[in-house]
């Protein structure tokens, strides 16, 4: 079953599909100028209790505020 | 004839700047782009006995109406005419890189170069790209870089010659969207075709950008069309958008990445990716405990490394000028020409390019982290403490800085991305104790605490404290919006030494224009307050006038007229604070000035100058820098702030100190 779920439930190794950003014009295109647009494919590497998370995506590697995960819904692979 | 122009575009740690210093190496000149507080650098290079002038855009991940950088870039993109755009392009991550590409693409931009960099890099990653199929598939040339070492250069200016000279020809390959989004594609620009903006923009762009909901596109169809035709665009998206159940931008840029996806397949080829030094650095880096070790540690090193070289540097300089001052001095006649000269002018250059080593310095380390990649680590780590005062994580770069001197630690301000972030950082830098006012508190906890540590700390600690809670209230009251926090976490790559001499000389030659003027003019203020209509010592100087005018004030928190000379001298440079305490008490110094202090003043009083000195008022070359990254308005409300602030604070402890019995 492929669950939709919040990046923020990931934990590191996972890896998931973005399927929606849930936030404004100024939050949905920062994030997908920086690669991570509906249909990227996500990687976990770290999820910090108190801190960032840490992804891959596009051969590159971001880390965004848990808010801002909480916020990118992604199709678990 | 015009020089021809040259703009080069591309994401954030591509490697834009490196190129940019070798496509013009010394020639080049950094500004401000008109009206926002974005860095502009503009530069010259010649090829085949032509100049070329390359404008560097800020970096960007797109071209919105979101961010200023963003804007700067477009704009230029749109209205600067150029005649060569060339786009970087970070081989290592080509699928995000190349949609900065489509974006300029779909603004009808023909005259595009791909400067394919770190090929290098790519390969040791196992990404391979065959730069001829990309130029076939993009439509545009692409050119193979190595910007560090300088591999490509050559083949670039060549390029940019044969492309201005209209010897090449291109097809810059579009995004092709699902037939439901090119239809509303299509749609929109019917409705503006005929139109006098479809003569000044591309119509596809347009539409694009108004499906995005763009504010400036907005903007210019309300100004140009009117608001009947904005609605009735607006109107048919909103139907679009429910349709679809989601926002229109999003799923256009969905289908983009796709679309490139597409593209990347016909030269692109993965091999298997190996786990790289910075994967493995990156784990202990950012992590919320061996993180904050690492950057104490890193830290700690940069000091090291900006007060051990420049401190002797700054003594000899002083000494040079001083002796400067010395050999001139007989051979000026007129008494007050020689004083003018001698200790306003040349006493103030001396104080000026004095700094001129530590600034470099700084700078020189503070670009080796941040080109280095370090400096993102950074702003990761102190998100979560930073955000709960109203500044993001990257603030801590100016702050830190601030303990050097505020003067480069204000213009590290503009590294944060948010304008609104870049006042309030640049608002309470002033609060953190610079190196001159680390020499008047250890001087005064030495003569009135016995040089209790844990007394300087506390005024420190003190210091911050105050800073950090004014963010909080500051940010409350300048506008904009929150800046989402996303950060790259560039792969590390050992900066050029090139590159770095040049950025930090570049910077601390404006450190010294901007500042310097200031400083030269308090310099002679300060000169003809103590020496008119009578020298000082005699209490009749204007300097001890206006000392006994403040008192007062100044009696409120227990300090008397001669505080009064002195803070007022500090404004100067803080560390005049002392300097004119020894002129006041007959030239006494060191330890002999100590003991005079300490019997003309209780601990309790000592504590309050301390305090006050530490934060009463940025020294002019500091309102001078804030002055240069914002404008005089913001310099004064951080000044009256500072003496509100201080004023409060040292009236509460004298007073509260007193109640105690101290």
């Amino acid at each position: 079953m492929n669950m939709i779920v919040p990046l923020l439930s990931l934990v590191p190794g996972e890896r998931g599909v973005v399927v929606d950003l849930r936030g404004g014009p100024n939050f949905r295109s920062r994030l997908y100028a920086m690669g991570l647009a509906p249909g990227a494919v996500v990687r976990v590497l770290e999820n910090y209790p108190r801190g960032p998370v840490i992804i891959e995506v596009g051969g590159t590697r971001l880390a965004l505020g848990k808010g801002m995960a909480s916020r990118v819904f992604v199709r678990k692979l | 004839m015009a020089m021809r122009v040259v703009a080069l575009a591309g994401n954030p740690n591509v490697g834009k700047t490196t190129i940019f210093n070798a496509l013009t190496g010394m020639r080049q000149h950094v500004g401000n782009w008109p009206g926002v507080t974005v860095e502009k650098k503009e530069g010259v290079f010649e090829h085949k006995g032509e100049r070329f002038l390359v404008v560097d855009l800020p970096g960007t991940y797109s071209l919105t109406a979101h961010s200023v950088d963003e804007l700067v870039a477009r704009n230029f993109l749109l209205n600067g005419n150029p005649d060569v755009v060339v786009d970087v392009v970070d081989a290592t991550a080509v699928l995000r890189n190349l949609y900065l590409t489509m974006e300029i693409f779909e603004m009808g931009l023909k005259n595009v170069i791909i400067a394919l960099n770190k090929v290098d890099l790519a390969e040791k990653k196992g990404i391979k790209i065959d730069p001829v199929k990309m130029s076939k598939a993009l439509g545009v040339p692409v050119v193979p870089l190595n910007a560090k070492e300088g591999a490509g250069i050559e083949e670039l200016k060549e390029k940019i010659w044969e492309m201005a000279h209209g010897m090449i020809k291109t097809n810059p390959v579009l995004p092709r969207y699902d037939p439901e989004v090119e239809r509303e594609i299509e749609h929109i620009s019917k409705c503006l075709a005929g139109t006098e903006l479809a003569d000044r923009y591309p119509l596809r762009w347009l539409a694009i950008k108004l499906l995005q909901r763009d504010d400036e596109v907005m903007k210019l169809v309300l100004r140009h069309l009117g608001e009947e035709k904005l609605k009735e665009i607006m109107t048919h998206i909103g139907e679009a958008e429910e349709r679809y159940g989601r926002a229109m931008d999003l799923i256009i840029a969905g289908q983009k990445y796709e679309f490139i996806d597409g593209l990347t397949h016909e030269f692109m080829g993965y091999g298997k990716a190996k786990e790289t030094l910075t994967d493995q650095l990156d784990r202990i880096l950012v992590h919320p405990v061996y993180g904050f070790i690492a950057m104490a540690f890193v830290f700690y090193l940069v000091f090291k490394f900006v007060f051990a070289f420049g401190m002797p540097l700054q003594g000899i300089l002083d000494d040079a000028f001083g002796r400067f001052g010395e050999w001139v001095a007989p051979h000026i006649a007129n008494e007050t020409l020689r004083g003018l000269l001698v200790d306003g002018v040349i006493g103030g250059v001396g104080s000026v390019l004095s700094f001129f080593p530590l600034v470099f310095l700084l700078f020189l380390a503070l670009s080796f982290l941040e080109d280095l990649g370090y400096m993102a680590r950074v702003a990761v780590l102190m998100e979560g403490i930073l955000r709960k005062f109203g500044l993001p994580g990257k603030a801590i770069i100016p702050l830190i800085l601030g303990l050097g001197c505020n003067v480069p630690a204000v213009m590290a301000t503009r590294t944060l991305d948010e304008e609104k972030d870049r006042l309030v950082a640049m608002f309470v830098n002033p609060f953190i104790p610079c190196s001159a006012r680390l020499s008047v508190i250890s001087f005064l906890v030495g003569a009135f605490f016995g040089g209790d540590a844990l007394v300087a700390l506390a005024i420190y600690l003190l210091a911050f404290a105050v800073a950090l809670l004014s963010a909080k209230l500051v940010s409350r009251f300048v506008s904009g919006e929150e800046s989402p926090f996303v950060i790259e976490l560039p792969e590390f790559l050992l900066p050029s030494w090139k590159s770095l001499l040049l950025h930090s000389w570049e910077r601390s030659k404006e450190f010294v224009q901007k500042a310097g003027t200031v400083i030269l003019v308090g310099s002679i203020i300060i000169w003809y307050l103590s020496n008119y209509p009578v020298p000082m010592g005699t209490g009749k100087s204007y300097a001890e006038r206006l000392g006994h005018l403040v008192a007062p004030y100044l009696n409120l928190m227990g300090l008397d007229w001669k505080a009064g000379v002195s803070l007022i001298f500090g404004i100067i440079a803080k560390e005049n604070v002392i300097s004119t305490y020894s002129i006041l008490y007959g030239g006494l110094t060191g330890d002999a000035l100590k003991k005079a202090m300490m019997s003309a003043m209780s601990p309790l009083q000592g504590f309050v100058l301390a305090v006050v000195t530490t934060l009463y008022v940025p020294c002019i070359a500091t309102i001078g820098a804030v002055r240069a990254e914002s404008n005089w308005k913001w310099a004064l409300a951080v000044t009256v702030y500072m003496i509100t602030v201080a004023s409060l604070l040292g009236i509460l402890i004298w007073h509260v100190g007193t109640a105690m019995g101290l």
